[in-house]
């Protein structure tokens, strides 16, 4: 064999060698990367979730590779000239972009959700339009969520837009439930703890302000509110939970009558209402108990202007009532409800025309 | 005197011209004007990166890391790319090359000298940019204080260095094999699509798995595509530095292992290449 025959063969045999030696390892270099979360590819499965436009910017992040991060912040230091130049909707378009070129970008997700929900929506007159970027806003930080599912960082931000802008409180503990699984700042379990109050469960509230004071019992946050809870709520919540409503009722009455406008206690009162209409057998009196807890939810929604969880209850109520009345009606009537409460109070010189009375000592 | 005992002898007779090589490209290499203009722009960018903070509040230290490792990488990829595609071009059209294959220096010497000067200059670029990084994040270190980021900032920042460094040693072996056989524009074009392709190879790698697509072509140049195309995106640890989470030892040193045997092969390719050829 002649030499030069001899070593392109030695050549080759190297190259077919180092090639079947380097797929193990990068093999392996690939799945501690995936395993360990070095740096995650975008799943094919969710590139075809992105509308077509997208699909172009999330491809363009991907080849940018190690550029995407100096990429997504050329185009957020964009984001500032257009911000000042209040271009909201151009400014939509380029943190939607910035998310897509680098979907780790948090704070990106995060202005993104603030933008739609609380500078669009008061952009727009049109209501349908303002649920719209409601949702939308919801819908971003669950997409972020997806990309980013081991940082608490986008959970409580749902959360908070759950429990400040949507008024659901119920989607808002749940959130905020779910930051706690992962390394997070000392006020989540607070704002947890709120999420308990408003929804009510008060047991639950209780039981997280007072986690919150044994790890920081500096906390007045949570000092405030425990001593508030245990004062008002909490016997009243457990007679509920006993099942003895009537007794439950009165005490949260008592405390009404000092403080009328207590959107906690007026929630608890309804809730106590809805509770014991369903526990009752006798139709009659399950109609009149929700007519009680609608008058209530209708006291908090009139009182609170933009309590939108008071006026999905209301809805709902007047629904299970048979009586009918479409968001729209709702908002012109309480509208014109809180008028005229103005006037009385004018006149009267009172807060608020309200029935609840004190209790007088002996009655 | 036995044969295994003349192996150091003669390894060191047959490395002696490549190191001759390597350090008079490195020489020729500092003193080109395109390299300290790229290397001042890098300077100039990272020490202003955190200037660019400021638009991002809340996020400043992510801010100051992407574009503080952003522009070493960039400046470092159009080093490597431009470097390693102009060499061998330029000694093969001033016919320089014949001097030097005269000696003798084997052609894998000449190769291999041209590489290593090429890389070493790229290197000594990245220490220097990365020095000027580091001096950044250790100016501003006061405003990031109690930052997640902050637990493993520093040994991230290094591993993310040393990453970007065997990177560009991949980026360099496969300007330099290209431009055996092509010319310097050629060469940096191809080596810049390889760069940006290569980003796509995971999802190429999916693609190519059935059910995608019904044709066998596309599936086989996908599955080829998956195979050769370098592992560039193994080399990117952003996302620990910024969620600070300590990157490990045995996955860089693991990383390390696959660029040099990457970086070998592409170099026994280029060598092949550059026997057969003309000069």
């Amino acid at each position: 064999m002649k030499r030069s025959l001899r070593n392109k063969l030695l050549v080759w045999l190297l190259i077919i060698g180092g090639l079947l030696l380097s797929n193990p390892l990068q093999e392996a270099i690939t799945r501690e990367r995936q395993l360990r979360r070095y740096n995650e590819p975008t799943p094919i499965a969710k590139i075809l979730e992105f509308e077509p436009v997208a699909i172009t910017g999330v491809i363009a992040g991907m080849m940018l590779g190690g550029f995407r991060g100096t990429a997504a912040n050329l185009m957020w230091m964009k984001l500032d000239e257009y911000w000042h130049s209040e271009k909201w909707h151009d400014c939509l378009y380029i943190m939607r972009t910035v998310t897509l070129l680098d979907p780790h970008f948090i704070e990106a997700w995060k202005t993104t959700s603030w933008h739609l929900m609380y500078n669009m929506t008061v952009e727009t007159q049109d209501e349908s339009e303002k649920q719209k970027y409601l949702q939308e806003g919801i819908d971003v930080l669950k997409e972020g969520i997806s990309w980013n599912p081991e940082q608490y960082d986008l959970y409580v931000e749902l959360g908070w837009d759950y429990f400040d802008k949507m008024d659901d409180y119920d989607q808002a503990a749940r959130w905020f439930g779910y930051a706690l699984q992962f390394e997070h700042p000392d006020y989540v379990e607070r704002l947890l703890a709120h999420g308990y109050e408003r929804l009510p469960d008060i047991e639950k509230a209780l039981d997280w302000y007072d986690y919150c004071l044994k790890r920081y019992p500096f906390d007045n946050t949570a000092i405030g509110a425990t001593v508030t809870i245990r004062e008002r709520y909490l016997e009243a919540w457990r007679l509920l939970q006993a099942g003895s409503y009537q007794q439950a009722r009165d005490l949260i009455l008592d405390h009404l009558a000092t403080d009328p406008t207590g959107s906690i206690g007026i929630r608890l009162l309804a809730t106590i209402y809805e509770r014991e209409a369903r526990a009752t057998r006798d139709p009659a009196a399950a109609r009149r108990l929700k007519g009680q807890a609608l008058r209530e939810w209708e006291n908090l929604a009139r009182t609170y202007a933009l309590d939108s969880y008071a006026r999905r209850k209301v809805l709902a109520l007047k629904q299970e009532l048979g009586l009918k009345e479409t968001p729209e009606e709702l908002e012109r009537r309480l509208a014109q409800e809180r008028r005229q409460s103005m006037i009385e109070r004018e006149k009267t010189g009172l807060y608020g025309a309200h029935e609840h009375q004190p209790t007088a000592p002996g009655q | 005197m036995s044969a295994v005992s003349r192996i150091p002898q003669y390894t060191a007779q047959w490395t002696r011209p490549v190191l001759q090589i390597a350090k008079y490209t490195l020489h020729e290499a500092v003193r080109r004007r395109f390299m300290n203009v790229i290397l001042l722009f890098g300077i100039v960018v990272i020490a202003s990166s955190s200037m660019f903070a400021a638009w991002a509040p809340g996020a400043e230290l992510k801010m100051i890391v992407d574009t503080g490792l952003g522009a070493i990488r960039i400046f470092g990829l159009l080093m490597a790319v431009f470097l390693g595609a102009i060499l061998i071009p330029t000694e093969i059209e001033k016919k320089t090359i014949h001097v030097l294959l005269a000696k003798p220096v084997s052609r894998m010497q000449f190769l291999l000298g041209k590489f290593l000067g090429a890389y070493l200059t790229v290197l000594l670029n990245i220490v220097l940019m990365g020095l000027a990084f580091l001096a950044v994040m250790y100016l501003k270190r006061s405003a990031f204080a109690g930052e997640k980021a902050m637990a493993f900032l520093y040994p991230n920042l290094a591993a993310a260095l040393v990453l970007m460094m065997f990177e560009l040693l991949v980026l360099t072996g496969i300007a330099i094999t290209v431009s055996t056989i092509a010319s310097w524009v050629f060469t940096a074009v191809f080596s810049f699509f390889v760069y940006f392709a290569a980003q796509l190879r995971t999802t190429l790698g999916h693609l190519a798995e059935p059910g995608h697509y019904d044709n066998p072509i596309s599936q086989g140049i996908l599955s080829v595509l998956h195979v050769v195309l370098p592992h560039f995106e193994d080399f990117d640890v952003r996302q620990k530095i910024i969620g600070g989470e300590p990157v490990l030892a045995n996955y860089v040193g693991m990383c390390i292992l696959g660029a040099l045997l990457y970086t070998g092969i592409l170099l026994l390719l280029g060598y092949f290449v550059f026997h057969e050829r003309e000069v």
